[in-house]
């Protein structure tokens, strides 16, 4: 089409054209906010207002009550005392995991890309394996590695006092997640620096920095787009997982959030404080919020960078 | 010995030699420039020389001692890259003086080298940036600083100013002419602009498919090309290559170029002529450059052998400072290069001087040269 019938086409079905997308988008986002305004808004609720009013709408007398039982006195099966301790349990597992499969997907790439060996691409392709091999397959053979290790961790404790954290719950997810990430976290950063200069390593070398100093002093700093993608990706990742947080954490005070939450909410005891869950239930979903509010236009921006440069 | 020697290196990439056989050396101070088309292998030389390509066969000695086994870092040789590599979360400062943070020089003696290295380089108020914030030109300058403030046994260029314009590209020549003696260290530079090796080098290596078509100083390889290949792509623009018979007319050998629509251009070719007799009858490539053809009173009044012709002029092209005129000989376009106000005009017969002490000549076949 010229240029001329691009101009010639009546203003008004453009301006339809803008309304069809506006609406659209209104309509999607009405969709994807509502819950959200709805687990909001409950939980700003008295009981009573819950039981009487509407759900839309807005709390007449809001109070945050609901929040301070949820992080303090919930009951999460047969104890009593709120969320919070499993909500940093989640957190101890979760920051270390993260970490840790970051920096070994940044070692990864980095050898993939830079310090190539024979076989290398077999080797990415294994891992790349990793990424689609559904959660459930691994379930059980997981379950037997970690098994060893709590064996391990009594012969340690009888030898040193000490486990050395073999057989601790929180350890042992960390360690599930690592391996599971692996995959991912490799893949982001091999194909970010697949297109990272190589004359740039080349000029370390010359300058007389070793393998480790290219890595930190030059690669690392200039990574910072895919460090983003891949730690918001991993967070959410680890931080929302059931599957293998009620599998090897599943009972007791060594739960993480979503199995706590999940426990919560399933406790059936008197009336069910639907306050009180929907603001656990916020509780929950708030770090990987805050995560992605902090971070999210890196987010995109490091998505489409390795998605043009592949 | 020389300072910088290169034994008889191969590259080989499973079963394709890159490089075949290549022996070049350099004094102490000396510039080498390796130059040659795209593809022929200057890189991958200058890679070998740096340590960050292996060595398939020979050696790679500086000041004597044998390379081949040393890390990049234990060569003691800077490198300039073509794209200039900078690294771009460290400031202008922060690169220069991370080659001696690599080795561990103090902070106070970092500072005072990146304080000299900016100086030389006039680039004082550059420090605080990053490389991001700075022209091509001056990302040139910070490259070099780089490797300047090491103070290396061997400085390794690779294209250093194939990235800029045409104009910065001459005054940072100047520069690194400038900069190379004041400092007296050793340069490898590879280029494939002739006209850079021409005015940088003490010494040009042609390369050509791996193979090492020449090595002199620029005069020689400018005025005695070793082969066809050397006398086409050094100068510009390129040397004539004409075909001409060599006969023998009245006890002397001459050459004798085609002419159309007239009898045969007949040359002395001056002190060439004794080598020439030994190919008596057969046909041979006539070369001279530009500027040894010229009006009469262009004509280097020192040369032994001047001779002059009449010939039909097909084109005029002035130059500003020359005029190079268009003649057709042999069956092939050739340029003379006359002074900028000489009356010749297309399409009419104008006088030119050969400068015969000048010619070279090559075997057609072998395109090696025969005198
Ligand atoms: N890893 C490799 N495997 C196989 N062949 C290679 C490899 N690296 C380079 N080559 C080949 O070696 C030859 C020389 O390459 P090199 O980069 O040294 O050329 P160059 O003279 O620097 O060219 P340019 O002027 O374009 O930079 C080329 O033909 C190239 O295809
Ligand atoms: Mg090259």
């Amino acid at each position: 089409m010229s240029a001329a019938t691009v101009g010639a086409r009546p203003a008004g079905s453009r301006v339809l054209n803008r309304i069809v997308i506006y609406g659209l988008l209104l309509v999607f986002a009405l969709v994807y906010l509502i819950p959200f305004f709805v687990m909001l808004v409950t939980s700003l609720k008295t009981m009573p207002e819950i039981q009487n009013g509407n759900m839309l709408a807005l709390p007449k007398d809001p109070t945050i009550q609901p929040w301070i039982k949820a992080w303090g006195e919930a009951c999460v099966g047969l104890t009593c005392e709120g969320i919070h301790g499993y909500f940093w349990n989640s957190i101890k597992m979760v920051v270390p995991a993260v970490a840790i499969s970051t920096l070994l997907g940044a070692l990864n790439g980095y050898v993939l890309t830079k310090w190539r060996f024979k076989g290398h691409k077999l080797v990415f392709g294994l891992m790349l394996f990793a990424c689609f091999i559904p959660f459930q397959s691994v379930l059980l053979p997981m379950a037997t590695v970690l098994g060893q290790f709590g064996q391990l961790g009594k012969v340690f404790t009888n030898a040193f006092g000490m486990n050395l954290g073999f057989g601790n719950s929180t350890v042992n997810l960390v360690f599930v997640h690592v391996v599971y990430g692996l995959g991912f976290t490799t893949l982001f950063f091999r194909n970010y620096y697949e297109a990272f200069p190589t004359e740039l390593v080349k000029a370390a070398m010359v300058d007389g920095a070793g393998f480790f100093q290219i890595f930190r002093r030059v690669l690392l700093p200039n990574s910072l787009p895919i460090i983003v993608v891949t730690v918001i990706y991993q967070f959410t990742n680890i931080w929302n997982d059931f599957l293998f947080a009620s599998s090897y954490a599943g009972s007791g005070d060594v739960m993480p959030m979503t199995v706590a939450l999940n426990n919560v909410v399933n406790t059936s005891t008197g009336v069910v404080e639907y306050n009180v869950n929907m603001a656990a239930a916020m509780i929950a979903a708030l770090p990987t919020l805050l995560v992605y509010i902090l971070a999210g236009r890196y987010f995109v921006r490091g998505l489409m960078a390795g998605a043009v440069k592949g | 010995m020389a300072f910088l020697e290169i034994d008889r290196l191969v590259k080989r990439y499973g079963a394709t030699d890159i490089l075949k056989g290549i022996s070049l050396s350099v004094e102490e101070g000396g510039f080498l420039v390796l130059v040659g088309p795209s593809g022929c292998g200057k890189s991958t030389l200058l890679s070998m020389i740096a340590g960050l390509d292996s060595i398939s066969e020979g050696e790679v000695r500086i000041a004597g001692k044998r390379m081949n086994e040393l890390h990049p870092s234990q060569r003691d040789i800077a490198m300039v890259f073509q794209s200039y590599a900078l690294y771009p979360n460290m400031s202008v400062a922060e690169n220069i003086a991370f080659g001696l943070e690599m080795r561990k020089v103090p902070k106070a003696e970092r500072d005072k080298a990146v304080a000299e290295v900016a100086e030389i380089l006039q680039m004082g108020h550059l420090l605080k940036r990053k490389p991001s914030q700075l022209s091509g030109g001056q990302r040139q300058r910070v490259a070099m600083g780089r490797a300047l403030v090491r103070n290396p046994q061997v400085f390794l260029f690779d294209e250093p100013l194939s990235n800029l314009d045409a104009k910065l590209r001459v005054d940072m020549r100047t520069e690194i002419k400038r900069l190379h003696q004041r400092m007296k260290t050793t340069i490898v530079y590879v280029t494939h602009d002739q006209i850079e090796a021409m005015t940088l080098a003490t010494q040009i290596a042609v390369l050509r498919d791996g193979v090492l078509q020449q090595f002199g100083t620029p005069a020689e390889v400018y005025n005695n090309p070793a082969n066809v290949f050397v006398a086409d792509f050094m100068g510009s623009p390129s040397m004539n290559l004409i075909p001409a018979a060599v006969r023998a007319e009245n006890g002397k050998t001459v050459v004798a170029l085609q002419r159309e629509g007239e009898g045969d251009l007949v040359l002395d070719p001056g002190q060439a002529g004794e080598k020439l007799s030994a190919v008596l009858g057969k046909t041979v490539l006539f070369g001279i450059r530009p500027e040894a053809i010229t009006d009469h009173d262009g004509a280097d009044r020192n040369a032994r052998t001047l001779v002059d012709a009449e010939c039909q002029v097909e084109v005029v092209e002035p130059a500003g400072s020359d005029t190079f005129v268009v003649a057709h000989l042999g069956g092939k376009h050739v340029i003379a290069r006359m002074r900028s106000d000489v009356p010749v005009r297309a399409g009419h017969r104008a006088p030119f001087t050969f400068n015969m002490d000048k010619a070279v000549f090559f075997d057609p076949q072998t395109e090696q040269r025969v005198a």
